[in-house]
This record gives C-alpha cells, structure tokens and sequence, in this order.
C-alpha cells in the first residue's frame, strides 16, 4: 500500500545508532526522548544477542516536551555516571527531541560546565525516527562519534575499518582475519566482545571492550580506510575530507569476489597471503562446486539492509542461485543500479526474465513478490519467519534481529567460512525440500492409477463387479449444499435413492453394522459414505467410522461420494484413511449452469448463492479432483442429467474431468422428487441417457450399470442397462423369489440339540420369515469322533456336499473349520439352541436382509 | 560507582514497616524497565483479533511491537500484522493527517473483507506536529460507517499505566455506543478483564468456568473481536486478572453497565483454587459453588504429586521477582511458597501501592521490595540476596544468566501457559530445569 507500511521491514534510526554505540569500549548509550523507546531498542537488541543491554533513558514527560528536557537530559547524565562511570557517553536523539527541536549540543555544553570535574565524553547523535532506517542512524552513529572525539592527526600505520552493522562472530572473523594478513588496523564500532560476551567471574554493566577513544582519535592519522558499504552518509569520506586519509570503498568480504577483493587490497598494502587462507579458499571453491547443482534450485529472495543485500545477491551470481526478490526496507535508490548488473547475469544464466529489486519495501510487498515469482528460499533476518510459515518457504536467519532462534550473535556471513555456511544452508534447504516431496511428486506425476485390482472388484467401478456386495453406512447426515434436485428428508424404506438412509448411524453402530454384514455377506468386499449428506461434511464421523472398520479388516475398499466442496480440505487425509475409490457428484463445469442446479453452497461459515457459490463449489471440485488423482486416488464422477437445465452441457462435464484423470464419469437419470424444486422437471428417458452415454464415451470411460442406491444400500448392485446384466439381475431376483432351504441338525426334529460333526442327518427344511415346511431328511456319513476330530478333506467334502444347496446350515455348535468350509461355499453357519421352526424362521430372515432384499 | 540513585532509594523496600513510593514517572538516566504510554495502550488493545491497529508515527513503535505477543486467536488473525503511517520528514513539517486519511482510506479500499474496527495509536510526535487525529477518525467513521477509534498514546504522556487506561477508554468507547443504542439484555455469565489469551491462557480459564457452570459472555481482550466486545455490557460479572491494566475498566463498567468486578489470578494452586472459589461467591449461586468446590478440589489434587515430585529439589531455594504489575508479583510469592521457595527481591514495574502493602506483608522483613527497578538495583540486590532464580521478561533474563541465576520467562512472548493447574506443570518444570540444570556447574 502507499500510504500504510504493513509489517515493516526497517527499524529507526536510534537503533543503528545504539547498535554503533555499543561497540565503543566503556560507552553508556542514552536515548533523549520517551522511555518506551530506550525499552524497545533494549528488548530487540538483547532478545537477538543474548546479552544485557543497558540504555538510559532521558524519560521525556509532558512537561519536559511542552518546555524542552534540559532538565532530564542534565539529570540522567548525572545518573547515567553515577551507576555506570562510562568514559564516553551517546547521547542519541529520537523522532520526540528531533521534532520539539532539543538542541543537544547546548545542553551538553551545559552540562560540561556545571560537572566540570567529570572525565567523560559526551557524543550527541543526531537519529530522528523519521530520518531513515538503523542502518542510517548506525552511520550517523559512527560519523558523529568521529566528528567529536578529539582527533590524533599523527600518522600511523593502521587502517581503519568501517562496516555495516555485522554480527559479532563475523567482526571477530574480520578482526582476525585482518591480523592474519599482517596489517594493523581499528575497527569502529567493534561489538565483537561487548554483544557476545564470556561468562566472566565478576559482571560489569558497563560494557569494557569495544573501539576506544585513543583509537578512535587515531583514526585521522591512519594510513587509509577501508569502507565496506555504498552507504552515502561515509565515514571514510569524512575522514579523507577532514584528515587527508585515503578510502577505498569494497563490498563486503561474502563470496568469492567480495573475500578476493579485500585480500587484493590488503596485498597492495603490504599484506601477505596465509597458506591457511589459500587452503581456506580452496575449500571453499571446493564446496561451491559440491553444491552447486542444489544451489542452481534456489529461487530466492533477500531482505534487509543494502549492504546486506547487496553481498546476498553477488554470493547468488557465482553459484548460481537466482535472486527473485530483492528487498529493502530503506529508500536506497543508488542500490537498484548495483543490483541489476549482477541480477541480469543471473537472469541469462537462469534464461530467467523476472526479478524484483524492492526498496522502501515492507513484507507486505515481499510478501506478494514471493508469492508471485515462485520464490522458494527467503535470506534475511527473522522478521521473514511470518512468510516463511505462510507460503511454506524456508528462511536462512542470517541478520538482525533475529528473535525466534537463538545465537543471532553467531551467525555468519564474512569470508569463505561465512559464506560458505549460507552456501551450505540454502543448498541443504533445496536437499530437504527434494529429500521430502521427490517420492510423491514423481507418484503423483507419473504414475497413473492402472484400473487396478480395487477398481475391477469395486461394483461401482468395476462393471463384472455385480456379485461383490458392498454396504453403505449411513454416518454422513449434513449436506453443505442444496442442489434443487434433491431432498433429503426423506424417510421411507421403500424409497431407493440416494440421500435416502432410514437411519443415522454413530461411528460405532456403523462399526457393528459392519462386523454383522461381513460375518453374513462373505463377499462384502466394499465399504462406501454416500451420505445421505455429504460424506466431507460430515468427516469426523467419516474418519471416526473407517478407522474402526480398517483396523478390523484390513483389506476392504473404502469409497466415498461428495459434492465435492471440502475436497481440497480433506484430500489428503482421505489417502491417509487408505480411500481408494471417491465418486464426485458434478452436474456441471459452467457456473451459470452450475447456478440454476445449486439453490445455495455453505462454505467456511457462509452461505452462497447462484453463480458465486456455484464457482466455489466448481473450484474446489476440480482442484480436489486433481489433488486425488495425484494421489492416487481412483475418481469417479457422477452427473445428474436436467433436462432443460444441463443436457447439452452433459459431454464438457465430460470432457473437463476426464483432463483431471477421473476413471469413469456415471451419467444419471434425474429422479423427480416431490417436494424439491425440480420436481416438476421432465425425466430423461433411458434412451436418451444411452445416447449421451455415448457421446460422452468418446472422452471418458462411462458407467452404465448405477442403480442409484440409497445412503444405507447393503448388498450386490443390481442394474438397469445392459441386456446381460439384466439377465444376471433376473436370475438374482430368481433366486431371491425361490423358497430359502435350511439343513437342520436335529436328533428329535423338535429342538436344534446336534453338534455339526456329529449329525447323521440332516432335517431339510424350506421357507421364508413367515413360513417354513419340512422337506425331507438326508443322511450323512458321520465324519466326526469326538473331540479328536478326523479333518480329512473328502470326509468335509461329503457333508458339504449333502447340504450344498441350502442357504444355511442349523446346528447346536460348529467347529471353525467347517463353518469356514461352509462359507466358502456360501453356506451361512448357524448355531443356535431353538425349537427348529423358530430358528429356522430367524434364519430365513436373516439371510433375507443379508441379500438385500427388504 | 553507585548502585542505587538518590532519588530511588524511597522506591526501594528493604523492611516492611516502609512505604514505597510507586507510581510516579521514571527517573531520567536510571535505566527503567518500563516502557511507554503507547506500549501500555498497544499491549491492552492488540489481542483484539480483527481489528486493524493502525501506528500514526514514525516506522520505530509499529516495528518493535509487530506480532511480538503470544496472544492466541480463534478467529482472525489481523491483529498479528503491524500497520504504520510510517512518517517521514516531510510528514513531520506538513503535518501526518493527511497520510493517516490516505492511510485509512486505502485500507478500505484494498482489503477484503473490509474493516470494522480500526484503532490509531498517535504516537510521541502526532501531538508535537499538531495532526487532529480525533477529527481524522471522526470522519472516517462518517465516510464509512465503522469504528475508527484514536488512541493518544504519545510515550512521554505519562507510565505505561496510562496507556492502560487510554485502552480502557477505547474499549469504553467501542461498546458504550452500541449499548446505548441496543440496551442489552442481561444474561448470566461473565466478562473475563486482563486476560490476553498468551499461550491460550484465556482459553484454560473459560473452560474451567464452563466446566462450573459459568457461561463466559466476553472476554476482553483476549481472541475478543468486534463482535464479542459488543456483548460485554450484558454480563453479570466481570472477572479481572491483570489487574494493573483492567482495573479501570472495571469501574467504567460498574458505573457505567452496573456489572461488578471480582479480582483474580489463575497463577498457582492457592491463586486458582481461590479465584474459581470467589467467583462462585460473587455469583451467589449455590449450585455453581458446589461445582467449583468440587471441581478445584479434584484440580488441585491432581496437581499435587507434580509439585510434590520437585519440591525436594526447591525447597530453600531463594527467587527474585520482576514483572510488570504488583497483582501478578503477588501471585508469584505464593507460588513460590509452595514450592517452598523463598521470595527475596520483589519487583514490579507499575504496581500501586496497595499492592506493594500487600507484597510487604507476604514477604520476609528483609526481603527487598522495589518499584521500576533497573538493573543496577537488580544486580546488586539479587547478589546482595543470593537469589537463585529471577522471574522476570526478555530483558532481564540475560543480567540474570550473566550474572549466574536461573531464570523463568513470565513475559508475553511466552508460548507455554503458566496460568491455571495446567500452567502449573510447566511453571515448576521451568523453575526446575533452570535451578538445576547441569550448566551452573561449569558457568
């Protein structure tokens, strides 16, 4: 926005300057304006480097802002000496002092006259909040220190060293590095000790290490100065200007230029070369060629401060990283130029033509640059931990402040072994993000579910499937859309169709329904949520209901069907419940045709209508449908055919999921209900049905044996289509109209009194639930002596044999193995202690409600 | 060098039968633990979840306090985003109003779905450079329909106590309007004050009421949002825990909705036990007392082997305090009694005196009581007093590892709840693993 910065990617300028004063040895900072700021500026700085940080505060009040805060300048200088007996003091001013127009240097000077006994020198920074970001008050903070520290013109043989603000470990590398070339040299501000301290014996508050007055002074007769920064406000420039001391400006130490530059420059001074840095770069350039592949991944973006950035981008250029997004929080507008030379040659190597450099930017902006460019690696402070967490993308903490990790004192980026670990971490971010997705990536792209073994056996999927038996538990009651087809209180047992159940049912009552089906249909291969809501909508009943089914059988199918407006939500948690099968109902991919089907669509809490909810409902079904697909996930699509509505609109519902991978689309008939808005629509007659089936087969596989079962079916699928299969439904009807026979072990022909194994005989018994009739006996060889029983195959065989064209077998017990023997012969097991027409009676309803049939 | 400032020595307690002088502004040079009016006002308001609190001022206050509390939502997550006017030096020599109108303007314009309720905080130079903000808000409330309510929050005004109450007063000026226009119906059920939800701490204490039969109508702020702040005039209590920020708006609401107050803490068994019983009591209703007596009971006694597991480890040991209100610092001596341990140095950044009165008679006669200490005094009395653990917030903790004591965070950046019995395990798991982790051997 332009007006408002939303999540600033800056601070003010006292905290540039205060991190600059800290690194001055026996220097008390005070900031002259409100006491919240001194707090803030503590809390930031301490949370980052772990140390305490100390900072006085002037504590502005009304009065002192209504008649200037000479008053409190003067006394918390006094008191600042008193509990701290700094040497040298930094007085930093704040947006309040700037803007009430405090002139600091008089109150200073007051206070030198009246404490003319005090040894301690008071520098007064100039660092209004408006007046630019920490990393102009950490200049000004430098600039103001030499400008008032009395200077030693002398000439000496040091140089001196002006950073941006880096981390302790990286001016402690620099320090020693510099050393190890042989030069002689100050670096101000040096926070190497004073914000990674040593746990020392005795605490002193005042922080004792640090760049000291005698160094700083001597800094106008150094024999040059190094300056890694483009920063306009230069220290360097002030002291040639001021003392005649020669500059050169560099980048910083970070890669392979920036670390050879420095020891370029420090050779022309009379530097030498260790054979430790020599190996030292070697390993680097070893390193770089290791990674470089992983590296060449790296779509990036960096934040921060312009140097900063600026060495983030030339570290990207020679290892190939790309830099998407290129971001600072302060108004630099000199970086863009250094910038682009080094991100155009990115840009060729990438064939790449978009990069964004930002400045005056706030993570608002970087944030949709990320989100835009792909970005898939964010370098910078933890300010960027929000987007990371938000678009998935990892962060390399590698500035200030970072709040959310510790050790932001040790972080790395200067020289071979400080770029290296930004090296090693990006191209550890590429290998994590690969180690983890590479499998289901590749699955999902790549593998494309085969009609597999599930699908065949599936009756709704598999069309030689009709002797597989599958049940619908009816957990799902809540429906998130209307559709004007469909209505759903229904609540008749002679009604089949879907969104009929005539009973809810608990997660565990579908759980025993279960258990009792599967011990009664053996090939009840198939377990399926078709309501009568929405199986999604319901999804905690769903999850609850599956996970006790799968952790009693392992093997059956799950399948569910949906609307399909929580796909996206629950997609991959359906492949975690182990759903192989999902039947999406979509009656149309145009949402002005989608709006006449759908009276309104309940997403996240709010209820849309017409064409707004019927894209909502759209989207999320395409979206899911491809989310599944990649899963693995076999998809079928079912489509209510309107007549008038979406007929002709039938083959691109077709066409649109068949490019999503779905395995068959089940054009349906409408079925008039009364009482729903579309019960007066005219009925598609199945010859019209054939015929758009057929178009449609062009494009996608077509079902044509759906029966439009209820919510609570139990049982084979009949069908209505195909002549064979009509066949196969007459003779199942056949046999389901044809009087049940029951084999009943019996001694008297009164009561079930025989074991199994021990019966002669069998009394034969026919009827159904409300009559029965003996039949006639039959005599078995008895195969069983007692409890040391003969399992010899053919034996079974025989007994198997003599009942083999009853439904059930009757007796007091029955070993486990030859009531498995039974069932596989689709003999039901009976035990039971009744009189023999009762039981026979229970029995014939029994297998009844087994079949299907009510 | 001194350790302790002439002008502090009437804020430092060193034998109960002294006052304290508290509740005066910090002194200059002293290196106060305090922050500022904004803060104070920011801190109280920010947990309101979907409103957009907008910084009028300089980049420095919106950065430093962006998403630095651990205050959990429910529902939007707004409050989690830090909006500023930014003000540069132009702004400063022609005034910000304009920008704050462009501002808000473009906030209306650019975000989905759009604001109800925006806070502006002015923050220490609005005043100075003379911006209306009153008349800013006041128009774009007409312009658009929706709460636009200023905060003058400018950090030399006053303490942080100051910007509790300007927040009070911005709650006040949320709800007052719709209650008049609506006049809510009274229901049974409470309010709860001074609870920001850190680490869902708010969330522990509503089920505790639930669970007694307390219906829970508002909570302010905590996961509050437009909406919920709406009914608070309709409850029948309002129950306030942190003291030092809501008290205030208590007595607004008594005058104002007739809704009495109870004060609590839900830190330690003690402070629990008898919160959920004095809230009972103030409801008069003999059933929900039954309830909570019996629930506490049950809590408190399931808790019990937890503290009886490290007690032996604690017991004797000494604990120096220092938070941010006396309510909380109270609390904190009785949680520590019953661990056995000793408080020796208590402080607090904004406690009123009769809190410290209160702290003074739960104390040793020696033990040091001081307000807005620094860290001079901190250092020198928690050495003076071989304290072995400091409670404290982000600041203090590395002048206590420095200095080599343990330390527990009780700040608002936490992300564990210390409130509540649940808050209690992971209180004296922390006291625990602080005092005697192997670390001190070596450090």
């Amino acid at each position: 926005m332009l007006n408002l910065n939303v999540n600033p990617c800056k601070m003010c300028m006292p905290m540039g300057a205060i991190n600059a004063l800290l690194g001055v040895k026996s220097c008390m900072p005070i900031l002259h304006g409100s006491q919240g700021c001194a707090t803030y500026i503590r809390r930031h700085i301490s949370t980052h480097y772990n140390e305490p940080i100390d900072i006085a505060s002037s504590s502005l009040t009304e009065e002192g802002t209504v008649f200037g805060g000479e008053a409190n300048l003067l006394k918390g200088l006094r008191n600042m000496i008193d509990l701290y007996g700094p040497e040298i003091i930094g007085v930093c001013t704040t947006c309040l002092a700037e803007t009430i127009g405090e002139d600091v240097s008089a109150i200073v000077k007051k206070f030198y006259e009246q404490n003319p006994d005090l040894n301690v020198k008071i520098i007064n920074i100039a660092a209004p909040g408006y007046g630019g970001t920490q990393n102009e008050g950490w200049f000004s903070a430098i600039r103001s220190i030499l400008e008032q520290i009395e200077p030693n013109k002398t000439h000496n043989d040091k140089i001196n060293i002006i950073t941006p603000l880096i981390s302790p470990a990286d001016t402690r590398w620099l320090k020693d590095f510099l050393t190890e070339m042989g030069i002689a040299f100050t670096i101000l501000p040096d926070i190497s000790e004073n914000l990674d301290g040593a746990t020392e014996t005795k605490y002193s508050r005042l922080k004792t290490e640090g760049t000291s007055i005698a160094e700083i002074s001597a800094m106008a007769g150094a024999k040059l100065t190094l300056e890694f920064s483009e920063e306009k406000n230069s220290p360097a420039e002030y002291l040639k200007e001021k003392f005649g001391v020669p500059f050169i400006k560099l980048p910083l130490p970070v890669g392979v230029r920036g670390v050879d530059r420095l020891i370029e420059v420090l050779t022309e001074i009379g530097g030498a070369v260790s054979d430790r840095i020599k190996k030292a770069r070697g390993r680097y350039i070893d390193a770089m060629v290791d990674s470089h592949k992983y590296n060449a991944q790296v779509k990036a973006a960096i934040f921060g401060e312009p140097d900063f950035v600026h060495a983030m981008v030339r570290l990207c250029g020679e290892n190939g990283i790309f830099p998407s997004v290129v971001a600072t929080g302060s108004a630099t507008a000199g970086l863009r130029k250094v910038l682009e030379s080094e991100i155009d040659m990115c840009k060729k190597f990438h064939f790449e033509s978009d990069a964004q450099i930002l400045d005056d930017s706030d993570f608002l902006n970087i944030e949709k640059a990320c989100s835009e460019l792909g970005v898939n690696l964010l370098i910078g402070s933890s300010d960027g931990r929000r987007i990371s967490r938000k678009l998935d993308i990892p962060l390399i903490r590698c500035a200030f402040p970072i709040h959310d990790y510790i050790g932001g004192q040790r972080t790395r980026i200067l020289g071979f072994e400080g770029s290296l670990s930004i090296l090693d971490q990006a191209a550890n971010a590429m290998l994590e993000k690969t180690e983890s997705t590479f499998r289901t990536v590749l699955h999902s792209k790549f593998f494309k579910p085969k009609a597999e073994d599930k699908t065949e056996s599936h009756p709704c999927f598999g069309e030689g499937a009709c002797k597989n038996a599958r049940v619908h538990l009816p957990v799902a009651p809540e429906c998130n859309i209307q559709c004007n087809y469909c209505l759903r209180n229904f609540d008749c047992m002679n009604e089949s169709r879907p969104g009929v159940a005539s009973k809810i049912l608990s997660p565990e009552e579908a759980f025993e329904r279960y258990v009792k089906l599967k011990d009664t249909i053996p090939n009840l291969t198939v377990v399926g949520v078709a309501g009568p809501g929405d199986a999604l909508a319901n999804f905690d009943k769903v999850r609850d209901t599956l996970r006790l089914i799968r952790e009693f059988d392992p093997a059956v199918t799950f399948c569910i069907a949906t609307n399909g407006l929580l796909l996206p939500l629950y997609a991959s948690e359906l492949k975690e419940l182990g759903i192989s099968h999902v039947t999406v109902t979509i009656n149309a991919v145009d949402p002005v045709i989608g709006a006449k089907i759908y009276k309104h669509v309940n997403y996240l809490g709010k209820r849309y209508t017409g064409i707004e909810g019927a894209s909502i409902l759209l989207a999320n079904q395409l979206s899911g449908i491809r989310m599944l697909s990649s899963a693995g996930i076999v998809c079928k699509v079912n489509c209510v055919t309107l007549k008038g509505i979406n007929e002709h609109h039938i083959c691109d519902v077709s066409k649109a999921v068949a490019e999503l991978g779905v395995f068959m689309v089940n054009i349906m008939p409408h079925l008039p209900v009364k009482g729903s808005a579309f019960e007066g629509l005219e009925r598609m007659s199945n010859k019209e049905i054939m015929i758009l089936r057929e178009q449609c087969g062009a494009n996608i596989k077509q079902m044509t044996h759906c029966r439009q079962c209820r919510s609570d079916a139990v049982g084979t699928l009949g069908e209505d289509v195909s002549i064979e299969l009509r066949e196969v439904e007459k003779q199942a009807v056949l046999q389901a109209e044809k009087p049940m026979l029951f084999a009943v072990a019996t001694r008297t022909g009164a009561v079930v009194d025989t074991h199994f194994g021990q019966a002669n005989e069998f009394y034969i018994y026919e009827g159904d639930e409300s009559n029965v009739r003996f039949v006639e006996t039959r005599n078995v060889k008895k195969y069983c002596n007692g409890p040391q029983c003969d399992d010899k195959g053919d034996r079974w065989e025989s007994v198997i044999h003599a009942v083999s064209d009853c439904d059930a077998v009757l007796a007091l017990r029955i070993g486990p193995a030859p009531e498995r023997l039974l069932k596989e012969n689709g003999i039901e097991a009976i035990a039971t202690y009744e009189r023999v027409e009762t039981a026979v009676v229970e029995a014939a309803k029994k297998r009844r409600s087994s079949y299907g049939i009510t | 060098m001194k350790t302790v400032l002439e002008e502090r020595k009437s804020s430092i307690c060193g034998n109960r039968d002294r006052g304290i002088s508290c509740e005066r502004e910090s002194v200059s040079g002293a290196v106060s633990q305090r922050a500022c009016v904004y803060c104070g006002a920011r801190v109280v308001l920010n947990p309101i979840t979907d409103a957009y609190h907008i910084v009028h001022g300089p980049i420095g206050c919106a950065s430093y306090t962006w998403d630095i509390r651990g205050s959990l939502t429910s529902g939007a997550d707004t409050f989690r985003n830090s909006f500023s006017t930014d003000l540069r030096e132009t702004d400063i020599v022609f005034g910000g109003a304009k920008k704050l109108t462009a501002a808000i303007d473009e906030l209306m314009e650019k975000t989905k779905p759009s604001p109800k309720l925006i806070f502006i905080f002015a923050t220490c130079i609005v005043g100075v450079i003379g911006d209306d903000v009153d008349a800013v808000c006041r128009s774009a409330e007409a312009k658009y329909g929706i709460r636009v309510i200023p905060v003058k929050a400018p950090g030399f005004a006053g303490t942080k106590s100051l910007g509790y109450r300007l927040a009070c007063d911005a709650i006040m000026n949320l709800i007052r309007p719709h209650a008049k226009q609506h006049k809510p119906q009274k229901r049974f059920g409470v309010n709860i004050l001074g609870d920001f939800n850190l680490a869902g701490e708010m969330w522990i204490i509503r089920g505790y009421l639930e669970q007694i039969g307390v219906p829970v109508i508002s909570t302010i702020t905590g996961d509050s949002s437009y909406k919920t702040l709406l009914q608070a005039p309709s409850a029948t209590l309002n129950i306030v825990q942190c003291a030092g920020s809501s008290a205030y708006l208590a007595e607004r609401m008594e005058s104002e909705f007739g809704i009495k107050s109870v004060k609590v803490s839900f830190f330690g068994v003690e402070d629990t036990v008898n919160s959920l019983l004095n809230i009972a009591e103030a409801l008069g209703r003999q059933e929900i007392m039954e309830k909570a007596q019996k629930f506490a009971e049950e809590q408190a006694l399931q808790v019990l082997p937890i503290i009886e597991k490290y007690k032996p480890h604690l017991k004797g040991k000494k604990a120096a305090i220092f938070v941010g209100g006396g309510f909380k610092a109270i609390s904190l001596i009785r949680q520590f009694n019953e661990l056995g341990m000793e408080a020796v140095v208590v402080g607090t950044q904004t406690g009123k005196k009769d809190e410290y009165e209160v702290i003074n008679s739960l104390v040793n006669s020696d033990a040091i009581v001081l307000d807005d200490a620094n860290p001079a005094e901190l250092e020198r009395f928690m050495t003076e007093k071989q304290a072995d653990i400091l409670v404290g917030g982000v600041k203090e903790r590395p002048l206590a590892y420095k200095l080599g004591l343990a330390f527990c965070d009780h700040n608002h950046e936490r992300k564990h709840p210390l409130a509540g019995f649940e808050g209690i395990e992971n209180f004296v798991k922390e006291i625990y693993t602080s005092i005697n982790s192997p670390v001190w051997k070596y450090a």
